[in-house]
């Protein structure tokens, strides 16, 4: 078996074009149009209408956004509707409205956090009114023990989101990171896992079945040597992102890597079983696209799946292993998951690992090359 | 040796081997012979132990093989009609790959590729990517990776196909070489008479999944022995003198090729005069007339009224 291995691993040092070219895509890819935000934060365009107060004081608190302040309510339409800003502000005096253009979770962060704020206006302006007939020094006073009381409250609500602690935000850079990741990663797989099915119509499945290694031995080896490039190909990119760009998976790169393990398991089984009921390469060739594609597509590569309002779509992304891919590391990464919450999205995956496995090597054994 | 017992294959629509039964003794070349699509691969697959049979057995040492092959399995070499390397490694990589597949280990496996190296001419090439290799050199290689745990018996299906002369050449002589040296049994699939005839000492021929006729190479040839075959020579062929050769009743069988045609004929008639007569007639100019020795060529067509190579 080592002996497999050792040949796999030459021909890949002696050919490793397509690792190159897949991770090099993964990356530019990811880097392009990831990218054009500025990493870690989410740039708000604001227009405020008829606002005397000092509303921007309490925007620029809000951890994680930036608000860029416009003075045209017309602009701030044109950038969200061109798609340069996921969403846009207006705040008005008594409400605020939001301007989306990418549904994304954002934009329930963004309301929440504005609404937050004006329920402290309100609550202010309130005291404003009942304390207006007493005398000018009261109503200094009052006040001012209204703010520090609102500083240092005497007993504070904890106010968090049911995502996480810390003030995490849905972020596309690294959605679209994990999301060019995970699609590439199956061509590089699909494409390792290929030569079982050209090397046993060339016959060198056969001369090996003559000779005393094992058929187990001739799977497990070919299998793992898809199994390590594709892993390989994802640590390559995560490093490249974490080092090159700074990117810091919110300190969960580790798990993130290990915690991918299972769908790295079955993208393999998948490929797998695509090679045993493909008839040739070109079939094949035909056949990864499509099969690649779609599971991006379903499964949310390309776009959050929150946003999938089609019912036809989100039971099919059910039943595509690059959603589960998708839900553990952008849980792990971006929603601080706990491990009970990635079990079920892990399973899933070695489940449908094991059916793929199964069948494909079982076909693969019962056709004549 | 081995034994193959009304063994049959078919495949879905095709069948592609009908109830053949053959045999090979230690030490023996033995060619099997036949058109593309005559069963060959299938038959010697099934003789591999590598492709089940419909029906029928194959016994080596007198025990069935099907349910255990693997005594068959530690003696048998296999080269398959397609080559079976990894292309982006040099010779010497795919011959230490397959060595040690065959568990050989250091010393002896050095020693053992450079033995095959040298077998197959290719010592000079063992550092070039396989890739990179002439077809008779990737032939030469498939054919070396089948020896190195030196079977006692090998199977080789259509080693030559689609190489130069001196690669064929070079690989008929030592085939030739690892039998009378080595003492290794051969089983020689070809669709060449040319090979078949310099190499084996008994010969199959297999037609449509129908073995049609076997044994020594003159056994074979005195089954046209109430028969000759002429060999007549011409520039260009008028299309009349064609079609009367066509219709005299006493050609049998009739090979047409660009400059030669072949025909088959009793051999108590004198047909010279008769194909002279007709060329005459017809306006058809000669270039000659000749007895042929049979060659197993001309048997092929004796009993299929086909060429080999059609
Ligand atoms: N896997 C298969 N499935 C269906 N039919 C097959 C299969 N393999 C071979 N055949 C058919 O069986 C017949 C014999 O094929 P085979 O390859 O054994 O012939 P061959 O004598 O080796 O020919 P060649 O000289 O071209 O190699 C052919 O008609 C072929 O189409
Ligand atoms: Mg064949």
């Amino acid at each position: 078996m080592t002996g497999i291995l050792f040949a796999k691993w030459k021909t890949f040092l002696r050919k490793p074009w397509d690792f190159v070219l897949f991770t090099a895509m993964s990356i530019l890819f990811a880097f392009i149009i990831g990218g054009s935000n500025d990493m870690n934060t989410l740039k708000i365009p604001v227009y405020a209408d008829e606002i005397s107060d000092n509303l921007d004081a309490s925007l620029e608190e809000l951890e994680g956004y930036h608000f860029s302040w416009l003075d045209d309510e017309a602009k701030l339409k044109e950038l969200v509707e061109n798609g340069k800003a996921e969403l846009g502000v207006i705040l008005r005096d008594k409400d605020f409205e939001i301007i989306v253009g990418m549904d994304s979770p954002n934009v329930s962060m963004v309301e929440y956090a504005l609404a937050g704020i004006y329920e402290k206006r309100m609550e202010r302006e309130k005291l404003t009114l009942a304390i207006e007939d007493f005398p000018k020094e009261e109503q200094e006073r009052l006040s001012k023990e209204w703010d520090s009381l609102n500083d240092n409250p005497v007993f504070s609500v904890q106010s968090s989101t049911f995502r996480s602690d810390d003030a995490i935000v849905y972020d596309s850079n690294y959605h679209f990171l994990f999301g060019f990741t995970l699609f590439f990663v199956i061509y590089t797989i699909g494409y390792t896992v290929l030569p079982v099915l050209t090397e046993k119509q060339a016959g060198i499945w056969d001369r090996m079945i003559l000779s005393p290694a094992r058929k187990w031995e001739m799977y497990v080896a070919n299998l793992a040597n898809s199994f390590l490039q594709g892993y390989l190909q994802i640590i390559v990119i995560f490093l490249v992102f974490r080092y090159a760009f700074g990117l810091d998976f919110h300190g969960k790169m580790m798990e993130t890597l290990l915690l991918i393990l299972p769908y790295v398991f079955t993208v393999v089984a998948l490929s797998m079983f695509l090679v045993s009921v493909v008839k040739t390469v070109q079939q094949f060739n035909g056949v990864l696209p499509i099969v690649s594609l779609s599971m991006a597509m379903i499964g949310g590569a390309y776009w959050p799946l929150e946003i999938v309002e089609s019912e036809i779509l989100l039971t099919l992304s059910k039943g595509n292993p690059l959603t589960y891919g998708m839900e553990i590391v952008n849980g792990v990464v971006m929603y601080g998951y706990p491990m009970e919450e990635l079990l079920f999205p892990i399973s899933i995956l070695l489940c449908m690992g094991v059916v793929f496995m199964g069948m494909g090597i079982h076909l693969m054994e019962r056709r004549h090359i | 040796m081995i034994e193959l017992v009304d063994l049959s294959k078919r495949y879905k629509q095709t069948e592609a081997v009908k109830k053949v039964n053959l045999f090979i003794e230690r030490g023996e070349i033995v060619g099997l012979l036949g058109p593309n699509g005559a069963g060959k691969s299938t038959l010697i697959s099934m003789l591999a132990s590598l492709l089940e049979p419909t029906s029928g057995d194959v016994r080596f040492q007198k025990k069935s093989v099907l349910r255990n092959p693997q005594p068959l399995r530690k003696v048998i070499g296999m080269v398959p009609q397609d080559i079976a390397l990894y292309e982006d490694l040099t010779a010497e990589e795919n011959l230490h790959f397959f060595g040690r597949i065959y568990r050989l280990k250091g010393k002896e496996l050095k020693k053992k590729t450079e033995e095959v190296l040298e077998q197959i001419g290719l010592t000079e090439h063992r550092k070039d990517i396989v890739k990179r290799f002439s077809g008779g050199m990737k032939r030469r290689l498939n054919i070396g990776v089948a020896m190195l745990h030196e079977p006692e018996l090998i199977i080789m299906d259509e080693p030559t196909v689609g190489i130069d002369p001196q690669s064929r050449n070079y690989i008929l002589e030592t085939v030739k070489r690892l039998n009378e040296e080595k003492k290794m049994t051969v089983l020689y699939t070809s669709h060449y008479m040319e090979e078949v005839e310099f190499l084996c000492d008994r010969i199959y021929i297999l037609d449509k999944g129908n073995l049609i006729a076997s044994g020594t190479k003159d056994e074979i040839k005195d089954i046209i022995s109430l028969e000759r075959a002429l060999s007549i020579k011409a520039d260009r062929w008028e299309n009349e003198f064609v079609t009367k050769l066509k219709g005299n009743p006493l050609i049998s069988r009739i090979h047409v090729e660009e400059k030669e045609i072949t025909v088959i004929v009793p051999r108590e008639v004198n047909m010279f005069s008769a194909i002279i007569q007709i060329a005459e007639e017809t306006g058809q100019e000669l270039n000659s007339v000749n007895r042929k020795d049979p060659t197993l060529e001309d048997v092929f067509l004796h009993l299929t009224g086909r060429a080999l190579r059609d």
